[in-house]
């Protein structure tokens, strides 16, 4: 976040207008403001429900989790949303005053306190993004440490029942919801406008406002803590009935999810408007990087996708709260429908998880192999394939379910043809690094470590898609072996792979190289000897989402807790690299890894509106070795001397 | 390629393998099985395991000997060979996958469809689930209660499954059939138990609270002492 190499930015003006004195500063889009409107905005939810409830003659007429629903999640965040100022530009042209079109005001970050406010800037808004997610994504660290502490001896150590089921499912619903997803969503912020040579994202209001949903989704899961009866505790599959009869704290998570897929949706659509028409002159879509068409394929299945779990926990709360019957038997209803819409989302929802660190993993291979990216259309043609068909799959979590029993052997065909895609893309990274020059530098051995660990999670996969034995291992510690091979050793693998290729060009300074080795291997080994075991137990007889368990298990669970806090502890590492790099690291040049993508054509950190000027793209991104290839050609610009020419 | 080369990557293969194979092998990774469709399922965990350690044994052959033959010095700037693509390659890499899934997909089919048909003259217990314990119920005799499931030994047995409140999931790990347990319908499942014995039953899906204590004990008998219990009077 320094301005190391700053002088070489060209900024449209010398920082953002500072906020005005005096009382004109309760009035001026910032927290202060928010400080106040989001007491109001909860006063108004509270009338609005008092109001309506003494009209309809409902008694009595203060409804408790009414209240909280209403007033509390959604009328108060809305509040701090328009407190902060997202709504301020759309508000104004809404009443008819004045406003510029090409306004900047809010566009870039010039201090720490830039970081702070609504900002415009697909860069800040990246660094947000990431920095955000990495807050929960430690406090969901935390929860599964409890998790395991917990799970560490058979019998109950240190929770109660209920205490327990909040643990484990906050702590899913964090690294998914607010972890995962938003991270790639927030590397992709920073990094997608700068791969197609745009100066931002097609709508920088929009980025900015869908950012700031997510901090108030996860707030509002984790405070689920706090409220009477405790967190949400029916998984983050929260499964009707069950999650119909739960304490308060449901709701909490029947909202968050409202709430993050609401920005998922909104930074889904800018992704896809921006990949579609702000492409520089001769980026065609055959000439995009990788990470470029991942992020498409992602954005269309979360557009298309992420209605459904909107529409399923909206169903959970209408049954509880307004008394329908949606999922209720006795009125009617039908349990197995929640799966079904539940799934349709929450399957694409794993490629929307793992097609984005396909992505990193394509950059990464190739710019560290110093090869071309292997096949590069039969890469970008096997993400359309995951998308496709990850749409006709979501009965596979449902084998067992008691759904019509014809529909599982088309299910399992399907599941099972995701392989060959998913095969495809492995098979063309190990081709890729075939007889490279392989430099093993931090984001590299992520980026290896990955291949290697999805390999194993995609062949647990597979016993997962047969039907025979997804009926033995279903709902067992087996599932939960694979899911986290796939999300861990998949996922966060990339997420840490992509920090690392870019933190010198989003903070302008190298991270520590001996620091970013030590996190890996420390990650890799603990990251092993948790999840490996799991498969075992699983398959021997323990059910997952238990806190107690048969005696025979006892050895292996407390090697797996063991296990699972010296993972927990290689986290230090790499939140210390982080902070000394960020703040004392050397400063980064504008392309240390040599590579072609036009992010690295720009100076580190890029210029505040990214190109000075527009880049012409001349050819494919992963031209190495080719003599005299070249990807883009930048004029005028400093930094274009270090585009390779040979 | 060197034959040097081909010959290192195999050894390598086959080391991975072996190493695959005696994880496989060493712990017991399923519980004895005393079913006749524990039987079938653990087949086709094996055969998937077997395609399973053959496609481990080349990704990790290949990534193993890259890492080791192609690392390049640090002051090395060059870049490698540019290779695009190798169509052969590439329509090989999707053909094997295919097949191999394919076969998976047919071997699955086949042992679900027999363990889904149900055998002759089978014995029906209606199963009923609620927070949180499991009851019994035999029409055969008299609806005969019992809070333990009992089951004659070489029977086929059709359990027909509901749940008084939220979704539990039956489950014994000796007979590797599982079903959940649905409140308003009534799915059934397939057993056909072929080794006396008592073993768990363990609810699998999350139901509430005490969830980790939902569970239940199945006895599988000889016919005659089956026989016996179930033309008794009372319960258990």
């Amino acid at each position: 976040m320094t301005t190391a190499v700053a002088e070489h930015a060209q900024p449209a003006h010398e920082g953002l207008p500072p906020p005005p004195g005096g009382w004109r500063r309760l009035v001026y889009p910032g927290f202060l403001r928010a400080a106040w409107m989001t007491p109001l905005f909860f006063g108004i939810g509270c009338g609005i429900v008092v109001l309506c409830r003494w009209w309809g003659g409902w008694h009595p007429i203060w409804f408790g989790s009414v209240i909280v629903l209403v007033a509390a999640l959604i009328a108060a965040p809305i509040g701090f949303l328009a407190g902060i100022g997202a709504f301020d530009y759309w508000v104004r042209y809404s009443i008819g005053e004045p406003t510029v079109p090409e306004d900047h005001s809010g566009h870039g970050a010039y201090s720490w306190r830039d970081y702070f406010r609504v900002n415009t800037d697909h860069k800040v808004i990246g660094m947000q993004y990431l920095v955000t997610t990495i807050v929960f994504f430690l406090i969901g660290g935390l929860l599964a440490m409890l998790v395991r502490a917990e799970l560490a001896k058979p019998g109950m150590q240190f929770f109660d029942n209920q205490t327990y089921n909040g643990l484990f499912s906050v702590h899913a619903s964090l690294m998914i919801f607010l972890f995962v997803i938003p991270a790639f969503a927030g590397l992709a912020n920073f990094v997608v406008p700068l791969m197609l040579g745009a100066p931002d994202m097609a709508f920088p209001r929009l980025n900015a406002l869908s950012y700031w949903l997510l901090p108030i989704a996860g707030i509002m899961m984790v405070s689920s803590f706090l409220v009477p009866g405790g967190a949400f505790a029916s998984g983050w599959t929260g499964y009707a009935p069950l999650s119909v009869h739960q304490p308060l704290g449901t709701i909490f998570f029947n909202m968050g999810v409202q709430w993050a897929g609401a920005s998922s949706i909104m930074t889904a659509l800018n992704f896809l408007v921006t990949i579609i028409t702000m492409r520089a002159p001769g980026m065609t879509f055959w000439r995009m990087p990788l990470l470029v068409w991942a992020n498409f394929t992602t954005s269309l299945l979360v557009v298309i996708a992420t209605p459904f779990i909107a529409g399923s926990q909206f169903f959970v709360m209408f049954d509880r709260i307004m008394h329908t019957h949606f999922f209720d038997v006795g009125g009617g209803g039908y349990p197995l429908g929640y799966q079904h819409i539940f799934w349709f989302y929450s399957h694409p929802a794993v490629y929307i998880m793992m097609l984005p660190g396909f992505g990193i993993a394509s950059e990464v291979i190739s710019t560290f192999s110093r090869k071309p990216i292997f096949g590069y259309r039969l890469m970008a043609l096997s993400l359309m394939a995951i998308l496709v068909l990850g749409f006709s799959v979501w009965a596979h979590h449902m084998f067992v379910s008691g759904m019509a029993p014809w529909l599982r052997v088309p299910m399992m065909i399907t599941t099972l043809l995701i392989a060959i895609p998913t095969g495809i893309k492995v098979f063309s990274w190990l081709a890729t690094m075939w007889e490279g020059k392989i430099h093993f530098r931090t984001p590299m051995l992520w980026a290896a470590g990955f291949v290697s660990m999805f390999v194993i999670g995609g062949l647990s996969g597979i016993y997962l898609g047969a039907v025979p034995i997804d009926i033995h291992v279903s709902d067992t510690y087996f599932v939960v072996a694979h899911i986290h091979y796939v999300l861990f050793g998949g996922s966060l693998f990339t997420i840490f792979a992509g920090i690392y290729y870019w933190f010198p060009k989003m903070t302008g300074r190298m991270y520590n190289e001996t620091l970013g080795k030590l996190h890996f291997w420390l990650t890799f080994i603990g990251f092993n000897a948790t999840f490996f075991p799991m498969h075992l137990i699983g398959t021997q007889g323990m059910p997952r989402r238990v806190s107690d368990y048969a005696p025979e298990f006892a050895h292996w669970n407390m090697f797996i807790s063991v296990a699972s806090f010296f993972l927990g502890a290689s986290t230090i590492v790499f939140l210390y690299n982080m902070i000394i790099s960020m703040r004392r690291g050397e400063p980064a040049p504008g392309n240390p890894w040599r590579a072609l993508t036009l992010e690295w054509q720009v100076t580190s950190p890029p210029p505040i509106f990214n190109f000075d000027e527009i880049p012409q793209v001349v050819g494919s991104p992963y031209e190495y070795g080719v003599p005299g290839a070249r990807h883009a050609v930048l004029n005028g610009d400093r930094a274009a001397e270090e585009v390779r020419v040979h | 390629m060197r034959r040097g080369s081909i010959v290192q990557l195999i050894v390598i293969g086959v080391l991975a393998g072996a190493i695959a194979s005696a994880f496989a092998l060493i712990p017991g990774w399923l519980p004895e099985p005393a079913s006749r469709e524990a039987g079938r399922i653990h087949f086709v965990f094996w055969f998937v395991t077997g395609i399973c350690i053959f496609v481990f044994s080349i990704v990790a052959a290949v990534t193993a000997f890259a890492v080791w033959k192609f690392r390049a010095p640090p002051d090395d700037d060059s870049d490698g060979p540019p290779i695009h693509g190798n169509t052969a390659l590439e329509i090989a890499w999707t053909a094997v996958p295919t097949l191999l899934v394919t076969a998976i997909a047919v071997v699955s089919a086949i042992v679900l469809a027999k363990d889904d048909a149900q055998g002759a003259n089978p014995l029906r217990i209606e199963v009923t689930a609620q927070q949180f314990f499991w009851s019994y119920s035999y029409p055969g005799f008299g609806n005969k209660q019992s809070d333990v499931l009992r089951l004659p030994v070489n029977r086929s047995i059709v359990l027909r499954m509901t749940s008084k409140d939220v979704i539990h999931s039956f489950w014994v790990p000796e007979f590797s059939q599982k079903q959940d347990v649905v409140p308003g319908i009534h799915p059934t499942l397939h057993i056909t138990p072929d080794r006396v014995g008592t073993y768990p039953v363990i609810c699998t899906e999350l139901c509430g609270l005490g969830h980790a204590l939902m569970r239940s004990r199945v006895i599988v008998m000889e016919p005659a002492a089956f026989q016996k219990w179930a033309s008794q009077k009372g319960g258990a």
